[in-house]
């Protein structure tokens, strides 16, 4: 069907283009006509013009010596007009050929059209009015999203739409509009721990990983409608872990480890929150850890060390992941911790050339250009 | 498909303008009346063209097309119908397609009106009008295509600038574009008479009426304009001295200086070298205006997007078009024979008075506006010229030509008696200064060079009607007898009379305004009463509202007089939640000619919201005075000694010339 209309589109293009063409040519083909002369016209404005200047005079609006003068003057200058338009015709048109005219206007249309719209147009692509689009929007999420939209604008109380299309939102980084929906949705349906938790996050997303006050206030009152949910009391502990008040965030994360699974995926990373906001792991666990992390003895014994012995420790680990993506280089979150250790450590050459060989293994990541762009590194061959 | 038929039809102009520009050109050399008709059926077929093509562009936006990146960008599907009409040229590539659009035609105008014109001028008119069209269709089509394809197409547009999502702005390009480009065709004439090495009677009968409705048009451009920025701006203020505006401000004047010299030209044959010049400088200018608006040289609502490669191209257009005409008019204007003959106290010395100082006056401006830039090209120094600057220059220009204008009329043609006229007028300047007094005592208060300012533009206002006066010469006639001749006399006395009226209500606007008006700034708190020109304002508070593309806090406020409410109004911020864009909508009351003008400032921490207060009074007659001026040009158009012309070189009369205008 495609087909058959670029087809159709090329036919009026070249019904348009001949069109164009035949009307062009068509003052040759009448060229017989005789033309008058040309300087008709102007006699008969000068003569309209002395009769304004009688019309002048009779006002008062010029003196009777000077309307004299120009009387003259006018006159002198009809005449002019009407010696040379005698007997000056112009060159009996008959005679004429048109071939190299005719042949200009014939071929410039289509040449001048063709070359220019090949290079400019699109000829395979339909017209997408937005209504057709949207009475059959297919798998289209964007086109969905839009009728979705429409929809919410004519019926702005139906919290059922907010609450569909939020997380939408949230997930293509619309972050304003996910709010927007977020909030409608509760002020709509009442809150629940779902769209408390998802205002929340939204928040957090569009504040650069911050979570604010507003932020936190919806988690906790997640927390309250449903204790249980790790998710929502992670985010209240890391905002108080960002606000400085470390008894209060790890109250918050080991509440979690206490009511969560020993194998829990999560595990790992409320164990890490809870010794960096100074408490200690009940459980020894050693589970799924990406390669460098430290363990946990690792850390608790890093504790107790001088400032000097601590460096001492740190770089040798760094060292140790260094020579472990050595061998195995195929490890992304590998190479963006290497980087920014080397970083943290004041260690730029390092960084750098770890970063080049992270690059060469990922060219296309995308944390690892953001971690260049970030720490002001240039890479070469790579798009800031 | 439709999209395509229409991109495919700005192309195929290209092509057609391409023959256009050159064959009638040889045609006119030779003498050959076939490829001299070329050039009316060509520029028909390019109106036909570009016409479609803009037609189509407007659909896709009507439907939301946004497989179309210029109707994505500019435009979102819950956007009100009328909005998406005016976001068609709410964008730089839509605007341009305007300019060509309104262009070709003008020159479907001239060729179907302009039957009446000798072939080969009518023949090389159109070619140079063609040329301009080549130079702006490769602009479109290879910098700035407005018919470029998205695919995916997305599924929501990003909505038109919220700024220009208003009625003033539906209807400020067309009319303004209407007058710039139209002074294309001025000069087009004058490159033709130039090419042509000759200046015939026909030539000043066409230029004329041309001039007058293209300079009408761009009165109300400019008014439109200026009414737009005071009230959805929110700053107050009518007129800024933007280079922007400066851009149409110059073509206005150099336009005004050439109305009145195709005057001359049209009676008396003299200042044909004027007349020219001022044609060439006058599109030149409007060019010129284009370049800085749409090169991205200047930033502003105007300059919807910064392109280097646009800026370059506008500036070969500019370089080619103006150099050209200017080195054509060195080399042919001395072969062009010098008309009839004046003394320097006529009335054509007085109009070669008013030629020089609205061209001096524009040369100020255009120094104004370009100094800063060159300034900052050449030093990297960042400097803004402002009123000030301009007041001084411009408006001390303006002084001499002001208290002129009613002269211009009463001198006589050839030879004048100053004296004479010095007489006739004395009485109408003391009216005028009468007036001006009254006017200051009633208000009172001000500098006092605001009397002088009052009695300037009741001079204007009165001393327009000096001509009619005498003319009718009620004096020594009687009433009846005077009324009578008052009615015999040609319209465009009437449309002088007028337009001069007009310029006299606009000088007064001005000044009442400037020395008048107040401006309060207070922070508000609900119940808070303000003073300002004599009326109390009390702020209710503010409300939240939803229009169908925004959000915004509305302000309400009570207005009375001597405790007695008279009106309220609503003041409001909106947010376009597209854009995430906040605009003020100010709320303006009219009171009479005068206006209170209420914008909201910022939300203060205490409760409070910052209020902006003015008091404008007889602000109104500053574009009052314009649309008055607008009249003017449509009375004289409707002159029927003007529609007379050349007549037509067959037997049935061809009402012509002017209705094209009209």
């Amino acid at each position: 069907m495609q087909y058959w209309a670029t087809m159709v589109l090329w036919i009026i293009l070249a019904a348009l283009t001949a069109a164009v063409a035949a009307i062009l040519i068509l003052p040759f083909a009448r060229a017989a006509k005789t033309a008058s002369a040309d300087r008709a016209g102007e006699v008969a404005v000068y003569r309209d013009q002395l009769a304004e200047l009688d019309r002048d005079r009779a006002q008062g609006l010029i003196e009777p010596q000077e309307a004299e003068y120009a009387r003259a003057e006018i006159g002198r200058r009809l005449l002019a007009a009407a010696a040379a338009g005698e007997g000056k015709a112009y060159v009996a048109p008959k005679a004429r050929k048109y071939a190299l005219a005719t042949t200009v206007v014939t071929l410039v249309p289509p040449l001048v059209g063709l070359c220019l719209y090949l290079a400019l147009g699109n000829p395979g692509l339909p017209d997408q009015p937005l209504e057709a689009r949207l009475a059959n929007p297919g798998n289209n999420v964007a086109l969905l999203v839009a009728k979705a939209e429409r929809h919410l604008a004519e019926n702005p109380n139906d919290g059922a739409g907010w609450d569909l299309l939020a997380p939408i939102y949230f997930r293509s980084m619309r972050l304003g509009d996910a709010e927007m929906a977020y909030r409608n949705a509760i002020r709509i349906l009442g809150p629940s721990p779902v769209r408390l938790a998802g205002l929340g996050e939204t928040l957090v997303a569009s504040n650069d990983g911050i979570v604010t006050e507003d932020a936190r206030s919806a988690f906790e009152q997640a927390v309250k409608l449903d204790p249980d949910n790790p998710r929502s009391r992670f985010y209240v502990g890391l905002g108080f872990e960002q606000a400085g008040r470390a008894a209060e965030a790890r109250a918050q994360f080991e509440t979690i480890a206490k009511g969560s699974p020993a194998d829990a995926p999560w595990m790992q990373l409320i164990n890490q929150h809870i010794v960096k906001n100074g408490g200690t792991i009940a459980t020894g666990q050693d589970t799924a850890r990406a390669p460098g992390n430290p363990s946990p003895a690792d850390v608790a014994a890093a504790a107790n060390m001088s400032q000097g012995d601590r460096q001492a420790m740190i770089r040798g680990m760094v060292d140790s992941l260094a020579e472990r993506l050595k061998q195995d280089p195929n490890n992304l979150e590998g190479w963006v911790r290497l980087v920014r250790s080397y970083s943290v450590l004041g260690d730029k050459s390092s960084a750098e050339d770890a970063l080049k060989s992270g690059l060469k293994q990922f060219p296309s990541s995308g944390e690892l250009v953001a971690l260049a762009n970030e720490m002001g590194i240039t890479v070469e061959g790579v798009a800031q | 498909m439709i999209i395509e038929i229409g991109h495919y039809a700005l192309v195929l102009a290209l092509a057609t303008a391409l023959i256009v520009s050159v064959l009638p050109v040889i045609g006119a050399r030779r003498g050959d009346v076939a490829m001299m008709a070329l050039a009316p059926t060509g520029s028909l077929v390019l109106f036909v063209l570009v016409a479609f093509s803009f037609g189509v562009l407007t659909w896709a936006y009507v439907v939301s097309d946004f497989s179309v990146a210029n109707v994505w960008e500019n435009s979102h599907s819950l956007m009100p119908l009328i909005y998406k009409f005016s976001g068609v040229w709410g964008n730089h590539e839509g605007s341009m397609l305007l300019w060509l659009l309104i262009l070709v035609f003008f020159s479907a105008l001239v060729a179907v009106f302009g039957r009446n014109l000798p072939d080969t001028l009518r023949a090389n008119v159109l070619a140079v009008q063609a040329w301009i069209s080549i130079a702006f269709l490769f602009f479109i089509l290879l910098t700035s295509n407005p018919f470029l394809r998205l695919d995916p197409a997305p599924a929501e547009g990003q909505d038109l600038n919220p700024v220009l999502q208003d009625l003033g702005l539906a209807i400020h390009p067309p009319l303004l574009y209407l007058g710039y480009v139209g002074f294309s065709v001025c000069f087009s004439f004058a490159v033709a008479a130039l090419m042509e090495g000759r200046i015939d009677a026909a030539w000043a009968r066409w230029v004329r009426p041309w001039t007058l409705a293209v300079w009408t048009f761009l009165t109300a451009g400019i008014a439109m304009g200026s009414y737009w920025a005071y009230y959805e701006l929110g700053w107050g203020g009518w007129w800024f001295w933007d280079p922007v505006e400066n851009a149409s401000f110059m073509p206005w004047l150099a336009g005004t200086a050439l109305l009145h010299s195709a005057l001359v030209m049209e009676k008396r044959e003299a200042l044909k070298i004027w007349t020219v010049l001022l044609a060439i400088m006058t599109f030149s200018l409007s060019l010129l205006g284009t370049f800085l608006v749409r090169s991205g040289v200047l930033t502003s609502v105007h300059s919807f997007a910064t392109d280097p490669t646009r800026g370059i191209f506008i500036l070969c257009i500019l370089g080619i078009f103006i150099g050209g005409a200017f080195a054509l008019f060195a080399w042919r204007a001395p072969m062009l024979k010098a008309g009839g003959i004046f003394a320097p106290i006529s009335r054509e010395g007085a109009l070669v008075l008013n030629n020089l100082i609205l061209t001096v006056a524009t040369a100020t401006v255009l120094t104004g506006t370009l100094y800063p830039l060159v300034l900052e090209t050449l030093t990297g120094e960042k400097i803004s010229v402002g009123a000030p600057f301009f007041n001084m220059t411009f408006g001390l220009l303006m002084l001499p030509l002001l208290v002129a204008v009613p002269f211009g009329p009463v001198l006589a043609w050839k030879r004048g008696d100053l004296l004479g006229a010095l007489q006739r007028l004395y009485v109408f300047a003391g009216l005028a200064l009468v007036a001006g007094l009254a006017f200051f005592y009633i208000q009172n208060g001000g500098p006092v060079l605001a009397i002088f300012g009052l009695v300037l533009g009741f001079w204007g206002m009165i001393g327009a009607f000096a001509d009619l006066w005498y003319r009718a010469n009620f004096a020594k006639v009687g009433l009846s007898v005077g009324l009578k001749r008052l009615a015999g006399l040609p319209r465009s006395v009437f449309g002088t009379a007028i337009a001069h009226f007009g310029l006299g209500v606009t000088v007064l606007g001005i000044f009442a305004a400037t020395t008048f008006g107040t401006e309060t700034v207070v922070e508000m708190k609900q119940g808070a009463s303000v003073d300002a020109g004599g009326y109390s304002l009390t702020y209710d508070g503010l409300r939240d509202a939803v229009g169908p593309n925004y959000t915004e806090q509305r302000g309400h406020f009570t207005v009375s007089r001597g405790g007695v409410q008279v009106a309220d109004v609503w003041s409001s911020k909106r947010l376009y939640t597209a854009r995430r864009m906040p605009t003020t909508e100010a709320g303006i009351l009219t009171f009479g000619l005068s206006q209170l003008y209420v914008s909201l400032g910022d939300a203060m921490e205490s409760g409070g919201m910052v209020v902006r207060i003015w008091w404008k009074p007889f602000i109104l007659c500053i574009w009052g005075g314009a649309l008055v001026m607008m009249v003017g040009g449509f009375v004289s158009l409707s002159d029927r000694r003007l529609r007379v012309g050349a007549p037509s070189r067959k037997a049935k009369p061809v009402k012509a010339t002017l209705e094209a205008a009209e």
